[in-house]
């Protein structure tokens, strides 16, 4: 079935796609939106329902494997040993994530020049930092100016209470002389913009029923629809078209609702799947001239992938922490084994996050869907009535670096619902990584102690978290060398002049914070590229 | 979906997974009743009632009267089940928890409150200003933490 040319087409909802069809906006340009997963209503939501945690395992799994619902495509992970987690409705990722904020650095984006490692992006701090700060405002970010870890700028929003766990470890930091800061959130600590405050639920990942969490289903797409913008929701994309004379992209072939397979013209694609469904999607648009995947001439697409490997220690202390009160992943960050420092036997480095703990269920199934449940019989009734109640942790979050064995390619056995090839990973840790969790998880052990742990609980083993694929980043690289990168500078595909990409793939280096304030801030600046190059914009 | 003896049987196994402490008032798992739970957590695990029906094969196989035997020996055959049916019994203890732990009464035995997380949530108080600046003087105080470019 054919459908009426669009000037724009984004494929994916989520965090980056949203940002960048409110970017382009204000060209007046017809925008369409080819979303996989529908629009979740209020009583979608688990967070209201009395077993509200059961859900974390089923239908509101982070895992696509575990949800296994029409919208989700299979990940074939055996050859990882992380497993990429995501959510597929409008808000993408972005309904289940945990709205963590904070902003890479300035030396994130100089790696080559400072740590004679990776790459440098085309970009830099200082370019992408007005689109931070743009963001933020739409986002609704909470958050304490003036954190010494980075150039100046102010949050919007007064920081969300680090309650009395955070009160604890940042007094264990301060005993060790170290950085910490209360955590950048895009949650709101105050009532914003007709969005209700946070709740303190402390079950971000099961999604914000009230909006308080800056979903694109609650920031961007309500102004986005509002203005116009067109959302197909359940509507798979197979493919990327292109005209075999001129290498432009015509548009798509999704698959819809309808049970159709339906063709979408535009004179301009954007693809914001994140750092697995998009070189998915350009793996699977091969033609005569694009053999190997669409825009994929350098043969760099799908590879090098990065996550941010994570470890974690846990310390008990006297007192109840009341860790399940509170936003779940953010109370306080250090960052102050972020930078190099050529001693520790590394590069780059780390943040320390202070996990609020989680309600008993999950506890007791081994943390936030990762570990294997705790023992059965009197040992069981020991650690939920002893340790529980008054535990406090410190997750370690690594900055992976790019090794092209790292990749997404296509499984030649599994596929999704309507039939298109699944992503397989193959991923291993590397030996960079190795070290900085080993050092991680030394130093927390010291904060813990420091701040009044009595005992402290790690796994002891350097096997990194399973579920904790949240970050997919590098797989659709930026650069100036079509040789070396799939996009330019701004998110053009060298090969197709017509085709931009803009989520974590684009990433060159991965820094040890989490993505979405950066996916959505370059998301922005690729969008005011667009415009400004308006004019010589296939050129 | 079971007979009464391996009714009777699959309580006592849940009561020895997450036994009662008694102290505090908190009940064991099958006294509470979570093997009411099992019929419906197909979301949870491709088939958990053959899963635990191959637990209480097991089980009855080493011994027919296990409501019988003193506690010490009660887990010790659960432990040797465990190692012999490590998949099955591996659901059953998941299920077991995630039957026992999504009560709503049971939550608050372990500090959390009972009611849906929203709308109500949590009151937490945020920090005051004062507190705030005291406890960052010292990250202040040291200065930048990041690398100029």
């Amino acid at each position: 079935m054919k459908n009426e040319p669009v000037d724009v087409l984004i494929v994916g909802a989520g965090a980056s796609g949203a940002a960048i069809a409110w970017s382009l906006l204000e060209t007046r340009m017809r925008i369409l939106c080819l979303e996989q997963g529908p629009h979740l209503a209020d009583k979608d939501f688990p967070s209201r329902d009395d077993d509200y945690e059961l859900s974390r395992y089923g239908k509101f799994s982070c895992d696509p494997n575990v949800r296994g619902l029409k919208q989700d495509y299979p990940i074939n992970a055996d050859d990882s040993c992380i497993m990429p987690v995501n959510f597929n409705a409008v808000g993408g990722s972005t309904i289940n994530f945990l709205g963590h904020w904070p902003r890479m650095k300035p030396s994130d984006f100089k790696t080559k020049t400072l740590d004679g490692v990776a790459d440098d992006w085309p970009v830099d701090y200082a370019t992408l930092s007005p689109f931070y700060d743009m963001n933020d405002q739409t986002t609704g970010v909470s958050g304490l100016a003036c954190n010494p870890a980075y150039p100046k700028y102010s949050p919007p929003l007064p920081p969300i209470p680090i309650g009395k766990l955070g009160q604890t470890l940042a007094k264990g930091f301060n005993e060790m002389g170290w950085h910490w800061w209360p955590s950048d959130v895009s949650i709101l600590s105050e009532d914003y913009d007709g969005r209700q405050k946070c709740v303190n639920a402390g079950t971000c990942d099961l999604g914000c029923a009230a909006g308080a969490k800056g979903g694109t289903n609650f920031t961007y797409w309500p102004m986005l629809e509002n203005a116009g913008v067109e959302l197909r929701t359940e509507c798979r994309v197979r493919e990327i078209m292109v005209d075999q004379d001129t290498g432009m992209a015509t548009g798509v072939i999704y698959h819809g609702p309808d049970g159709q397979v339906h063709e979408q013209k535009a004179e301009l694609v954007i693809v914001a799947c994140n750092g697995v469904g998009t070189p998915r999607l350009l793996l699977n648009s091969k033609s005569k001239m694009f053999p190997d995947g669409l825009a994929n001439r350098s043969g760099m697409v799908g590879k090098n992938l990065m996550f941010h490997p994570l470890t974690g220690v846990t310390g008990v202390f006297d007192e109840p922490m009341k860790g399940h009160e509170g936003p779940m992943a953010c109370s306080i960050l250090s960052q102050e084994f972020y930078e190099t420092d050529a001693t520790r036997g590394f590069v780059r480095g780390y943040g320390l996050h202070s996990g609020r703990s989680t309600t008993p269920m999950t506890y007791a199934l081994g943390g936030f869907g990762i570990d294997s449940p705790i023992p059965w019989g009197d040992e069981h009734r020991d650690v939920m009535d002893n340790v529980y109640p008054y535990i406090a942790g410190l997750t370690v979050v690594a900055e992976d670096l790019p090794e092209e064995h790292n990749c997404v390619t296509l499984d030649p056995n599994l596929s999704d619902s309507d039939g298109i090839p699944a992503p397989k990973i193959t991923y291993r840790l590397g030996e960079n990584s190795r070290k900085i969790l080993k050092h991680g998880e030394e130093r927390a052990k010291e904060i813990l102690l420091a701040a009044g742990a009595k005992k402290i609980l790690s796994k002891g083993n350097d096997i990194v978290w399973w579920r904790a694929g949240w970050h997919q980043m590098g797989t659709c690289r930026m650069g100036d060398d079509p040789n070396g990168s799939v996009v330019n500078g701004w998110g053009r595909s060298h090969d197709v002049k017509n085709l931009f990409i803009v989520d974590g793939s684009i990433f060159v280096t991965a820094g040890a914070v989490n993505p979405t304030s950066t996916i959505q801030a370059l998301a922005l600046y690729v969008g005011d590229s667009i415009k400004t190059n308006i004019e010589t914009l296939f050129d | 979906m079971w007979t009464d003896k391996q009714n009777q049987t699959l309580i006592l196994i849940l009561d020895e997974l997450i036994p009662a402490n008694e102290k505090a008032g908190v009940p064991a798992a099958g006294a509470l009743g979570v093997a009411d739970f099992f019929s419906a957590a197909t979301p949870y695990a491709p088939d958990p009632v053959q899963s635990i029906t191959g637990i209480l094969k097991a089980v009855d196989d080493k011994i027919p009267d296990f409501a019988k035997l003193p506690r010490a020996e009660k887990i010790a055959l659960l432990k040797d089940v465990e190692t012999r049916h490590a998949a099955d019994f591996a659901t059953l203890v998941r299920l077991t928890y995630m039957g026992y732990y999504s009560r709503s009464d049971v939550r608050p035995m372990f500090g959390v409150g009972p009611h849906p997380v929203q709308p109500k949530g949590y009151d937490v108080a945020r920090e005051s200003n004062e507190l705030m600046d005291s406890l960052t003087a010292p990250v202040r105080a040291r200065g930048q933490v990041f690398r100029d470019v």
